[in-house]
């Protein structure tokens, strides 16, 4: 009786904070869609000035000077607006147009606001279901919450553990098997076994009869393993012909396998298809088995390593590299970018079908400090590139990371020049495999070099004017162009440009 | 010299009380509005603000005072239907 109260005020509880879990989602939609709300109600404003903006060639205004000052001003150029794009992309586009974009954001505002209405309406009639079903298990209805608690877990297991059979051993035949036995045989097939079906009409089997009826199934088990063995093409494995057969034999019928079930259970896969029945012949079987795999020359699929050039990279911040690997000239030859220089890359194509860009970045990766890491295209910017595949920028990888949206391009132009001057070779100057300079240091190079990044030289541009907009941007791009080059001799002078830019 | 308007914040959805509360308070704001626009002088030039920017536009003074009446009177209803 008591057990009975508290498991009420159990499921009263549960039920509780299920309505109240409920009810929480509930209120975080509402406030998602407030938010939303607000968020098409600044979408309308703006719509409604963009299309107003156009009608006059300039207004009267009050210009923002700080945020306590304003200033009297105009607005002219009223029909040129730059719209955000994201990622601190801007795009300089007519009123006319904006307003196309506003629509089109509006849009997916709109959709994210179906979905939470969706979402909250769901979780309310959740939570209405959830006082129902508090009621109908509450105990008052005509319906009963039926459950069996567990007293003692050991009554389960009955004493001692039960240990799986270790592989190639013969389980130990159970006299309860062949009682079973009999009793289906003597059921008359009843199990619905294939077998069966002559046995049908004999009301008993002496033992002799039995013992000569279990042989004739064992033989008959025998034909049907090399049968499945030579239909079964896909399983090459020895180990997946073994448990398949297994399936095959549970399937094939009752009688057979009926009493030993539960050994296939505890046994290991590589004895069960070891049963009552068949277990004199299993290892000899198995041993066939493997002998018949050769002569039937089945699909079988060989590994061997191919041979890959080691690759040199140079971390200049350019993709540089002295030796060009098979795999290197392979994906050219898929990209079709470049002619390579050597005929001996036996192409890819034989083993994997590149059909998509996409493909080729599948199949072709960058071995960096052990790692395999994906290429990366050149379309995209290098200077993400560079921080990914070099090795030894991972302590300026965050630097990277924080110029790049800064820098984007810059970078690129920026080693290109750098990379002259450390004597490295580039991609595109050089024939893959053979450096440039024969007698330079690299020459008997194997392994990676460890090279200071020249960026630091174009640091004191950076700590200055972080650009929101592209157009400073690419102007500061074309000042390190011409600046870059004269900077490595005399190395005082970057102080003094940054002074001058900051001018 | 200049009198500097805001616009309404967006309508919140909320329970009842607190809504109502909510839209007696803006029709409050809309009555001084409404006063102070219509007590200032011929010469004073008027602002609006751009929402979500700090720009403000100059707007005609008359305009603008029929508009927020209007404003109020939206209001208005919106209350007694509550």
């Amino acid at each position: 009786m008591a057990e009975r109260i508290t498991r009420n005020s159990d499921l009263a509880l549960d039920v509780g904070r299920l309505r109240d879990e409920h009810k929480k989602v509930v209120k975080g939609c509402e406030v998602q869609i407030e938010h939303w709300q607000k968020v098409e109600h600044d979408y309308d404003s703006l719509q409604e000035r963009l299309k107003t903006l156009p009608e006059q060639l300039s207004y009267d205004i009050m210009v923002p000077f700080g945020p306590l000052a304003c200033m009297p001003g105009k607005l002219v150029h009223t029909n040129e607006v730059t719209v955000l794009l994201g990622d601190n992309w801007f795009a300089k586009c007519s009123a006319k147009q904006a307003q196309n974009i506003v629509e089109h954001r509006k849009k997916h505002v709109k959709h994210t606001l179906d979905d939470l209405h969706k979402t909250a309406k769901n979780f309310e009639n959740r939570a209405s279901f959830t006082n129902d079903l508090q009621k109908i298990s509450g105990g008052k209805g005509d319906y009963v919450d039926i459950r069996e608690v567990v007293v003692n877990e050991e009554a389960l297991t009955k004493g001692k553990q039960r240990v799986a059979h270790k592989p190639h051993t013969k389980p130990k035949i159970e006299h309860v098997l062949n009682l079973e036995e009999e009793e289906e045989l003597k059921n008359g097939g009843g199990a619905g076994g294939e077998d069966e079906g002559g046995d049908s009409g004999m009301g008993f089997l002496s033992e002799e009869e039995l013992w000569a009826r279990l042989d004739a199934l064992e033989t008959q088990e025998e034909h049907q393993d090399e049968r499945d063995r030579t239909c079964d093409s896909t399983d090459t494995n020895g180990e997946d012909t073994s448990s398949s057969s297994e399936e095959e034999k549970e399937r094939e019928g009752m009688g057979q396998t009926n009493g030993s079930t539960e050994d296939h259970m505890t046994l290991d896969t590589h004895s069960s298809r070891v049963n009552g029945v068949t277990h004199t012949h299993h290892e000899e079987e198995e041993e066939e088995e493997e002998e018949e795999e050769d002569p039937n020359a089945l699909p079988t699929i060989y590994f061997s390593h191919t041979v890959e050039l080691k690759k040199v990279r140079i971390n200049t911040g350019k993709n540089t590299m002295l030796k060009f690997s098979e795999r290197k000239e392979q994906k050219e030859q898929a990209k079709k970018k470049k002619k390579n220089g050597k005929a001996n890359g036996h192409s890819l194509h034989e083993h994997h079908k590149i059909t998509t860009p996409a493909d080729i970045y599948r199949l072709f990766v960058d071995v960096v400090n052990g790692e395999l890491i994906p290429r990366k295209s050149i379309l995209k910017s290098r200077s993400r590139e560079n921080s990914v595949c070099s090795d030894t920028s991972e302590s300026s990888a965050a630097d990277f990371e924080e110029r790049r949206s800064a820098l984007g391009r810059t970078l690129s132009h920026d080693d290109a020049t750098h990379s002259d001057t450390s004597d490295c070779v580039t991609e595109e100057d050089s024939p893959p495999g053979i450096p440039l300079h024969p007698g330079s240091r690299f020459e008997a190079f194997s392994g990676t070099v460890v090279e200071k990044d020249p960026l630091p030289s174009s640091m004191p541009h950076l700590t200055f004017a972080q650009p929101a907009l592209p157009t400073i941007l690419e102007r500061k791009s074309e000042e390190l162009c011409t600046e870059t080059p004269q900077e490595p001799p005399k190395r005082v002078s970057k102080f003094k440009a940054a002074r001058l830019q900051q001018k | 010299m200049t009198t500097k308007r805001n616009l309404p914040a967006a309508n919140t959805v909320q329970d009842e009380t607190p809504q109502k509360e909510e839209l007696s308070k803006k029709i409050k704001e809309q009555k001084i509005l409404v006063d102070e626009l219509s007590n200032l002088k011929k010469n004073r030039r008027v602002y609006l603000q751009q929402p979500n920017s700090n720009i403000f536009f100059l707007t005609d003074r008359g305009q603008t005072l029929s508009t927020s009446k209007k404003e109020l009177d939206n209001l208005k209803k919106d209350y007694q239907d509550m």
